[in-house]
């Protein structure tokens, strides 16, 4: 594609219209209203700029909210990341048969978009009161999930292990090019110079997909810290996350300080900013080294 | 003394063969390069001297014993690739000390040997560099050091220098070479290049389709191709369409001029024969030696410089010959009628 | 190979297999329960004739047209101006089609709800209709990512400049080169996108729920507070066509494949 020379001064206004409509659109719909709760979280109801709304955060059920949400990001990220790497690993390396690879990424495709609501069911149905897992369980083994293993849906636990059907999908795309980057050459040449299979992983393979592996984690971080959705339909508002209490904030000011929902809501860019700037950082620093 | 001997090896992949009865065995010291086409097989020796596959009949000694049942990390092989596969998340000291640290040698240990192997390869000052951020030349010559640090017992090369810049190319070729022979290792060195495996090799093996259709120097490689393939494959060849006269008197027939060959006919009268010389061989000089003369027209002549480059038709036969340049004389016209002078035994019968 | 790589390779996926395959048959099994003692289909009969689940269907599918329509509309021209004319803004008008990734939808809402209620410059939250449009471009934001990758990834593999130097000089405005040059050559491009624009909308609740809008996914949210099976029969039916939707994705991009090869 032959090189345009830039264009005189006169002209360069012109081009930018062309690109004047996408801009607008995103300024209004995504920076605006985005800047506006920025802002809004720094000012008092009269409009004076204040960080009284960012200390009160650290008021009341706030702090658990976000510490319970920081633990079930954690939660289902680490797992999703471990989960979603074996197999991902078992498909890429050849552990079970090559054919195994394209349906577990169609498949993959498809779980990772399907949260929210349905997915809430999908649980209940399986390890609710009266799910198939827990009925089976104690018709047939006379386990009683609730009671015998202290494991309950609509917990914690239930919302992690709930989460993880998105995470591990999602695991599973990102890390499957990463794994398949890995070069025959680099596992040969360890070979060669006397490296055990174990060696080769502990000294070559996995610090080359650290930053991969690490970029994703963050990146599931900040895919659970967000969800709303799965939350509510699965454990009403019992369960005390961030996102949820926000939601109650927009739909009735519980908190009796609409700018205090900005805080929130501000609290919640920032976690997800940073986690999606160090996945990004990450993924530089990761293809920079294999070029 | 043989210090790796390859005996009646074969490879099949599947229902294909892809090596054919492979027999060979090169001395301690020695610098041997295989030689050929993409698909000769040549990598796929080199891969199972190394153990990365493993040949599906006969056997791989080196030092006397039988390789067959060693994995490849047990073989004490060093093994230099195309894509230079240097760890891309170590710096070149942890490169080339990558084996000396899975053996478990000690530190002190470990940093002397480096430091020795980046002095050798001329490159101590980019200790701390990482692979991406030097050139390819520089690579391979890290990955040479990292093969060589564990004092391997052979070294492999497969193709190290075809992912280089031509100028690179010479000068590493040399460098390897030189190094080979300051270390006194055993080395094999896979290429398709055979300037590459001619200029720098004690003993070159000519791969084709799985067999190796010669084994010799570089000097008989050249000057006595075993087959067709062979002349053709290494150096420019001129290709002469002849038909046999008497083959008692090994004389043939290039079109109407009677030439005597230096070497047996086996063929009966009348059959075609073809013949092969190098550009080299025949001079159009005054005072040229030569025991046989073969005439022609001069089709085209072009001057490089040091060399003139002349085509000439000989009955049919398109001979080119090269000649030094001489500031005394006009380089010849096309249209002219040249005798290029040229020794009996320049001119060898190819085999099938 | 070793064994115990296999086995662990097997365990992984067989674990995994589990994972995935148990939920859904449990869903499954479950929306089949809804006459007593015997499976039948009587839940999905019940949602199907539910006049809310017609309503709030139809709401969310007419939802996602329109906002394929405006993603179209928005992206293919951009994507288009920015290659042809404007090469090194590219890294910058893809970090803006990141962002969406980064804000949570639940705080776009409220920055929507607080900047465009009615005492603001453009009091869209004032009307139903305002409200409407609203929720369609918030759709289009969230569907922002993938649209443009999509259509972005498919201007890559045709030769932009040269088409268009090709139709201007056989006298061709901007709107016929993009119209009947561009967009054909991009349609299984913008099908991809189309089709994940399609899923995302018919199962987003945060936004709608927020806007109080009758779309698809606030009714499941309120089905599955108060009824017993047909919340899980929807749920199939959600699943369903989420699945459809990265089919058509996935026949989509094979015919694309094909068809440049010839090329």
């Amino acid at each position: 594609m032959k090189q345009e020379p830039h264009a005189p001064r006169l002209r360069l206004p012109l081009t930018w219209v062309g690109l004047l409509p996408f801009v607008i659109f995103v300024v209004m719909f995504l920076v605006l209203p985005t800047m506006h709760i920025v802002i809004g979280a720094f000012q008092t109801r009269d409009g004076a700029f204040t960080l009284q709304n960012i200390l009160d955060l650290n008021s009341g059920t706030i702090p658990s909210s976000y510490w319970i949400s920081v633990k079930i990001s954690v939660a289902s990220a680490a797992l999703g990341c471990l989960i979603g790497f074996g197999m991902a690993a078992a498909v890429v390396f050849g552990a079970v048969p090559r054919w195994f690879k394209s349906p577990l990424l169609t498949f993959s495709g498809v779980a990772s978009n399907f949260a929210g609501v349905p997915l809430a069911f999908a649980f209940l149905a399986t390890f609710g009161p009266v799910g198939l897992v827990t009925v089976l369980l104690r018709n047939n083994f006379g386990i009683v999930l609730q009671r015998d293993l202290g494991f309950s849906i609509l917990s914690f636990w239930g919302l992690t292990i709930t989460y993880l059907f998105f995470q591990i999908p999602l695991m599973i795309l990102i890390i499957t090019p990463a794994l398949e980057g890995l070069k025959r050459e680099w596992r040969e040449a360890a070979e060669v110079l006397g490296a055990t299979g174990l060696q080769y992983w502990r000294m070559v393979a996995l610090p080359i997909l650290f930053p991969s592996i690490l970029g994703t984690f963050a990146l599931l971080f900040a895919n659970a810290f967000g969800a709303v959705a799965t939350a509510i339909a699965l454990t009403g508002s019992s369960l005390n996350i961030v996102p949820i209490q926000l939601y109650a904030q927009i739909r009735g000011d519980v908190l009796g300080n609409p700018h205090l929902g900005y805080a929130m809501a501000f609290g919640m860019i920032v976690v997800t900013a940073i986690a999606n700037i160090a996945y990004i950082w990450l993924r530089v620093r990761a293809e920079r080294w294999l070029k | 003394m043989a210090f790796l001997t390859l005996t009646n090896i074969e490879k099949s992949f599947g229902a294909v063969k892809v090596v054919h009865d492979f027999d060979m065995s090169i001395d301690k010291g020695e610098f041997v390069s295989f030689l050929g086409p993409s698909g000769c097989g040549k990598t796929t020796i080199l891969r199972m001297v190394a153990g990365f596959e493993t040949p599906s009949g006969g056997t791989i000694t080196i030092d006397g014993k039988d390789q067959s049942r060693l994995k490849p990390n047990q073989r004490n092989i060093g093994m230099v690739f195309q894509a230079y596969a240097l760890f891309p998340n170590m710096n070149v000291f942890d490169n080339v000390a990558f084996g000396l640290k899975v053996a478990g040698k000690p530190r002190d240990e470990i940093q002397v040997r480096v430091t020795e192997m980046l002095k050798l390869i001329h490159l101590e000052h980019l200790a701390d560099r990482y692979p991406y951020q030097m050139s390819g030349g520089q690579q391979q010559r890290v990955a040479l050091a990292r093969a060589l640090a564990p004092k391997p017992q052979v070294l492999l090369l497969d193709e190290p220098l075809s992912a280089l810049d031509a100028k690179i190319r010479v000068s590493l070729r040399e460098e390897i070479r030189h190094i080979q022979r300051q270390l006194g290792i055993t080395t094999i060195f896979v290429t398709h290049d055979q300037e590459e495996a001619l200029s720098i090799s004690d003993r070159v093996v000519v791969m084709n389709a799985g067999r190796a259709d010669q084994i010799g120097t570089p000097f008989e490689i050249y000057n006595r191709p075993a087959t067709r393939f062979v002349a053709s494959f290494v150096g420019t060849l001129n290709l002469i369409e002849a038909k046999v006269v008497d083959a008692q008197k090994s004389t043939v027939a290039i079109g109407d001029q009677m030439i005597v060959l230096g070497e047996k006919i086996d063929l009966a009268a009348g059959s075609a024969v073809q013949l092969a010389m190098r550009p080299e061989a025949g001079s159009i000089l005054p005072g040229a030696t030569g025991n046989t003369t073969l005439t022609g027209q001069v089709v085209s002549s072009h001057f490089l410089g040091s060399v003139i480059r002349t085509r000439m038709d000989v009955a049919g036969n398109t001979v080119s010959f090269d000649m030094f340049n001489d500031p005394n004389m006009a380089p010849p016209a096309i249209g002219d009628t040249v005798a290029l002078k040229i020794d009996s035994a320049d001119l060898i019968i190819l085999q099938a | 190979m070793s064994l115990w790589t296999r086995i662990a390779g097997w365990g992984a996926l067989i674990f995994g297999l589990l994972y995935f395959f148990v939920p859904l048959g449990g869903l499954f099994e479950f929306s089949l329960k809804a006459r007593r003692g015997v499976y039948s289909f009587d839940a999905y009969a019940k949602v199907l004739a539910d006049p809310q689940f017609q309503q709030t269907f139809t709401y969310s599918v007419v939802m996602a047209l329109v906002t394929i329509a405006i993603g179209v509309v928005l992206v293919v021209p951009t994507a288009f101006w920015v290659r042809l004319k404007m090469p090194w803004a590219r890294p910058y008008v893809e970090f803006l089609t990141l962002m969406p990734l980064v804000i949570p939808a639940i705080v776009i809402v409220f920055g929507y709800i607080r900047l465009y209620n009615t005492s603001s410059f453009l009091p869209l939250t004032g009307s139903v209709m305002g409200t409407n449009l609203l929720l369609a471009f918030g759709y289009t934001i969230l569907a922002l990512p993938y649209m443009y990758r999509a259509v972005d990834t498919g201007l890559r593999t045709i030769d932009v400049a040269t088409l268009t130097e090709a139709a201007q000089s056989l006298g061709a405005g901007w709107v016929t080169i993009l119209g009947r040059v561009i967009l054909p050559n991009v349609i299984p491009a913008v099908l991809s996108g189309a089709f994940l624009t399609f899923a995302i909308v018919i199962g987003e609740f945060t936004l709608a729920a927020l806007l109080d809008r009758p779309a698809f996914g606030p009714y499941l949210q309120r089905i599955g507070a108060n009824k017993a099976y047909e919340p899980f029969a929807l749920s199939v039916i959600a699943f369903g066509i989420t699945w459809g939707c990265l089919v058509l994705i996935q026949l989509v991009s094979r015919l694309q494949k094909t068809a440049q090869r010839p090329a």
